[in-house]
């Protein structure tokens, strides 16, 4: 599958052979690097100053990187691919091949990055629990009425939201009996079959 | 194999696994690494670098380190919180394969702290809210604007309620007349006498 490169991403991956071969390696370097932590306008500058080129061409060509490496990445194109995409370029031999080079050596990572963007659900984080027996109320003495009180701990983008439950043990029980029923599920051949094929 | 320090439930996995790495370190000490566990069990600051120095001899790497405070963690809290007598734990140890000094001097500071341990734990055992202060007042009201003469005595309330998971205070005022504080004030001491039964 190629890569279609706009005229925009294009142009500004144009900066890469005045650069030369040395500054593409650093480019390269600020764009991981971006992908990681975010923008940071200051080490542009300062790799502007270093290789003699204005500011903002240096930004253009870190994020044109950026996005090529995503794109390719996120679409875990082939090595032929990628080559052929960059070919249209118009890049010498010696520069599309640092940046096969570079594709290969961080798409992994870079994979690992983009994986962690999807929208998540809360997710499961800690379960607290009590067990009490209700000896009297204000309407009723001699009483037993033992209750589970639980506090479920979510996780949601870093949000942490706790929901406190109550229940009685037959309820409870209940509970265990559906989620292991759930569990064994994956025990069937249906369930059996189609994790086979997915591996 | 059912252990009691466990809950009467096997060994996790990776315990076993780790108790090889506990038997590295000589047993005075892991007697010393220990307390310095009990210590961060028992909510006060854990000197990690003399835990560092302390492993340095048995040549660890900083996730055996760490996996040795883990296990060190789960074996002491999870036999205070089984109630596991100190001999107990030091056989179940040596059947898991922890030489035998090893698990003796682990034995001795589990003992020591042992209630300590417990008492902590209940602390931070599940609960909902808490009551901190009281405040009252008793006015007298002399006259209203629908009555001239009103002369009656009045209670102000306010409860100071602590809610646990993030550490507010939320004040609940009310005010009631003489003969609604009469009624709360016998049935919070009937529920008084009931509680007092069970101490």
């Amino acid at each position: 599958m190629l890569l279609v490169l706009s005229a925009d991403h294009r142009a500004h991956l144009g900066c890469l052979p005045r650069a030369g071969g040395a500054a593409v390696g650093e480019l390269g370097r600020l764009a991981l690097e971006q992908l990681r932590r975010g923008a940071a306008p200051r080490a542009c500058e300062a790799a502007a100053r270093k290789l003699n080129i204005d500011v903002d061409t240096i930004q253009h060509g870190v994020e044109g990187l950026t996005y090529l490496l995503t794109e390719s990445s996120k679409l875990m194109i082939s090595e032929i691919d990628f080559q052929d995409s960059i070919h249209v370029l118009g890049f010498s031999d010696e520069l599309n091949k640092s940046l096969l080079q570079l594709y290969l050596d961080n798409r992994k990572e870079i994979r690992t990055i983009l994986g962690e963007l999807a929208p998540r659900l809360p997710s499961y984080h800690s379960l607290e629990w009590r067990l009490d027996v209700q000896l009297a109320s204000r309407s009723l003495r001699q009483q037993i009425k033992p209750a589970v009180t639980m506090k479920l701990h979510l996780n949601q983008n870093e949000d942490q939201t706790a929901q406190v439950l109550q229940t009685d043990p037959a309820t409870l029980l209940h509970l265990i009996q559906q989620l292991e029923q759930a569990l064994g599920e994956m025990k069937t051949n249906h369930c059996r079959r189609i994790v086979r094929n997915m591996k | 194999q059912r252990f009691r320090f466990c809950g009467d439930l096997d060994c996790p996995d990776w315990v076993l696994a780790e108790i090889s790495t506990l038997a590295k370190i000589s047993s005075v000490k892991l007697k010393l690494i220990c307390a310095q566990v009990l210590r961060d069990l028992l909510g006060e600051p854990m000197e990690y670098e003399k835990i560092l120095k302390l492993t340095s001899d048995a040549k660890l790497e900083s996730g055996d380190v760490k996996a040795t405070i883990a296990v060190l963690g789960f074996i002491l809290s999870s036999a205070a919180k089984h109630n596991v007598d100190s001999e107990s734990l030091s056989s179940e140890l040596q059947q898991l394969g922890l030489p035998k000094e090893h698990a003796s001097g682990l034995c001795r500071s589990y003992e020591e702290k042992q209630s300590s341990l417990q008492d902590s734990l209940r602390a931070c055992s599940l609960r909902l809210s808490q009551l901190g202060l009281v405040r009252w007042r008793v006015d007298y009201t002399l006259s209203s604007s629908e009555l001239q003469e009103v002369n009656e005595p009045l209670v102000h309330l306010t409860f100071n309620v602590q809610n646990r998971e993030c550490g507010r205070t939320t004040a609940v005022s009310m005010t009631l007349s003489a003969d609604k504080f009469r009624v709360l004030l016998a049935e919070l001491k009937q529920a008084q006498t009931l509680m007092n039964t069970l101490l």
